[in-house]
């Protein structure tokens, strides 16, 4: 019996630890947030061009560029719904239903969901790694001594052009997963299109252009602050690159995913309170 | 938009300063020390005491942990970088290694703190670093990025971008390492010429090479066992 306390309060104990750790990295990740946008918003020196300049790069590298494999994903995703939807419920006589199931998977969850896992693959990657060699090569100090703030001329236009990137991207994923999967579908299964499209149309609502937006435009600022963070967490030694990029990878998909999960959970518990369920 | 105002540096002083780095003896222990102005400074260690951390303290990249760090009686601790941002544009840190900006060209390194803060037109700019590159030999490299040339031009890039601004105070941190005696002549010359026509004031140097230090420093100062001290027995001879 003793032996079964002490093990609890050693497992109390170690889950407080990681509670307090976690809350704290947050907290410190926010306050980047903060600190970036008032550099910028303070710094008289740095100019609008410089801003729009890198966040357009920014936009090039993680949007544009990604577009390639955003579209191979959001194909195979949409056709692998979609076949599963329309052949599931029509067995079960719910044909009618597809568009509300789609905009569900694809919208609402899909969308918001792979677009982040590919950005942290492709850009979070890129973002930590290059921010932790600049570290280690003493470019930010080289630019702290020249007077220039990095918060606000590394983070804050790789942050706000990060989330652009992942709304545009989420979006272009949606729209594939839902017209390409759909396209890819008629070659095995006789789907209308008029039928198709009408369903999905009725089905999306105000709310679901709200959570996508409120999903995307987190998960991006997520993923970039956790990367930019990781980067400059680099001390000295190039050896710590690969270290902190691996971190920015595995701390980004958490927070993306736990963000996610909370989101939809938030918005159901408010769908359930709307029906007067609960 | 109007460049920052500069202000004139009248004194740097340590008062009671600390500073260690984690896990690492102390580099300075309660050490009050009022820096020469006016001088070309020598300031002598042994490796490993904390000669780049000392230029690091002076230009404000790290903190005490104790004591205070004063600039025209300011305690530069305290401020916020936008509040320091003035004094920092009047301190030019030459690295003894690494710093510059790998995505951009070596002429748009220079560029970099003339075009943010505005000091200069831009063809004005533009001809200050041109200059500074062809008396230095490494115009030819300007279109190239900091991985594609060798180490020597990198450290002369570095060497400039800490004087391209004109900043009354200039740290330089083994400037002559990997350099040729040529260039290193010439560069010396550069900063002697930016003396006498006031726009460099307070020149620091740690250095190894005695016999250029020799050469060109009117004041040593000893950085060793935790503190700073003058040294004003050797004999030095100024340009």
């Amino acid at each position: 019996m003793g032996y079964l306390v002490q093990r609890l309060d050693q497992f109390v104990i170690s889950l407080g630890r990681s509670v307090t750790k976690n809350l704290e990295y947050t907290g410190q990740v926010l306050l980047m947030v903060y600190l970036s946008i008032r550099a910028t918003v303070v710094d008289q020196a740095q100019g609008f061009r410089t801003i729009v300049s890198v966040i357009s790069a920014q936009i090039y590298f993680t949007g544009f560029q990604a577009l390639p494999i955003v579209s191979v994903l959001a194909l195979a995703c949409g056709a692998i719904v979609i076949l599963q939807s329309s052949s599931n419920l029509n067995l079960l006589g719910g044909a009618q239903m597809i568009g509300n199931l789609l905009v569900v998977i694809i919208v609402r969850e899909l969308g918001p969901l792979m677009t982040a896992l590919i950005v942290i693959a492709r850009s979070g990657t890129a973002v930590a790694s290059e921010v932790g060699n600049m570290r280690a090569n003493r470019e930010i100090e080289a630019l702290e001594s020249m007077g220039i703030n990095p918060l606000s001329f590394i983070v804050f236009p790789r942050l706000i052009g990060g989330v652009i990137s992942v709304i545009c991207l989420a979006f272009y994923f949606t729209v594939i997963a839902l017209v390409g999967g759909f396209c890819i579908t008629r070659l095995i299964q006789d789907l209308p299109f008029n039928f198709y499209i009408d369903s999905i149309a009725q089905a999306i609502a105000f709310e679901d252009i709200w959570l996508f937006l409120l999903k995307n435009t987190f998960s991006g600022m997520i993923i970039f602050i956790i990367c930019c963070y990781q980067g400059l967490s680099v001390q000295r030694s190039p050896t710590e690159v690969p270290v902190a990029t691996t971190q920015a990878v595995v701390k980004s998909i958490i927070y993306v995913i736990v963000f996610n999960l909370t989101v939809t959970s938030l918005f159901y518990l408010n769908q359930l309170l709307k029906l007067g369920v609960l | 938009m109007a460049a920052v105002e500069r202000p004139i540096i009248e004194k740097i002083e340590f008062q009671n300063l600390s500073f260690t780095h984690p896990g690492h003896d102390p580099i300075l222990e309660n050490c009050s020390f009022e820096f020469p102005l006016n001088s070309i400074c020598w300031i002598k260690a042994e490796t490993g005491v904390g000669r780049s951390t000392l230029f690091q303290l002076i230009s404000a990249l790290q903190m005490p942990n104790s004591g205070n760090y004063l600039l025209n009686g300011q305690i530069v601790n305290d401020m916020s970088f936008e509040e320091f941002l003035p004094y920092r544009l009047s301190i030019g840190y030459g690295f003894d290694y690494g710093g510059l900006i790998n995505n951009r060209t070596l002429v748009e390194n220079l560029m970099l703190p003339l075009q943010y803060h505005k000091v200069l037109p831009y063809l004005e700019a533009k001809n200050r670093v041109e200059r500074y590159m062809i008396q230095l030999g490494i115009l030819k490299y300007a279109g190239l990025r900091p991985a594609m040339v060798q180490g020597a031009v990198r450290k002369i890039t570095c060497l400039i971008r800490a004087l391209v601004l004109h900043p009354q105070i200039l740290l330089l941190d083994d400037p002559t390492v990997g350099l040729s005696p040529e260039v290193a002549a010439q560069f010396f010359e550069i900063i002697v010429d930016l003396r006498k026509k006031k726009q460099i004031r307070h020149v620091f140097i740690t250095s190894l090479d005695v016999g250029w230090m020799n050469k060109i420093s009117t004041i040593q100062i000893h950085l060793a066992e935790s503190t700073l001290n003058f040294n004003r027995k050797e004999k030095v001879v100024g340009l």
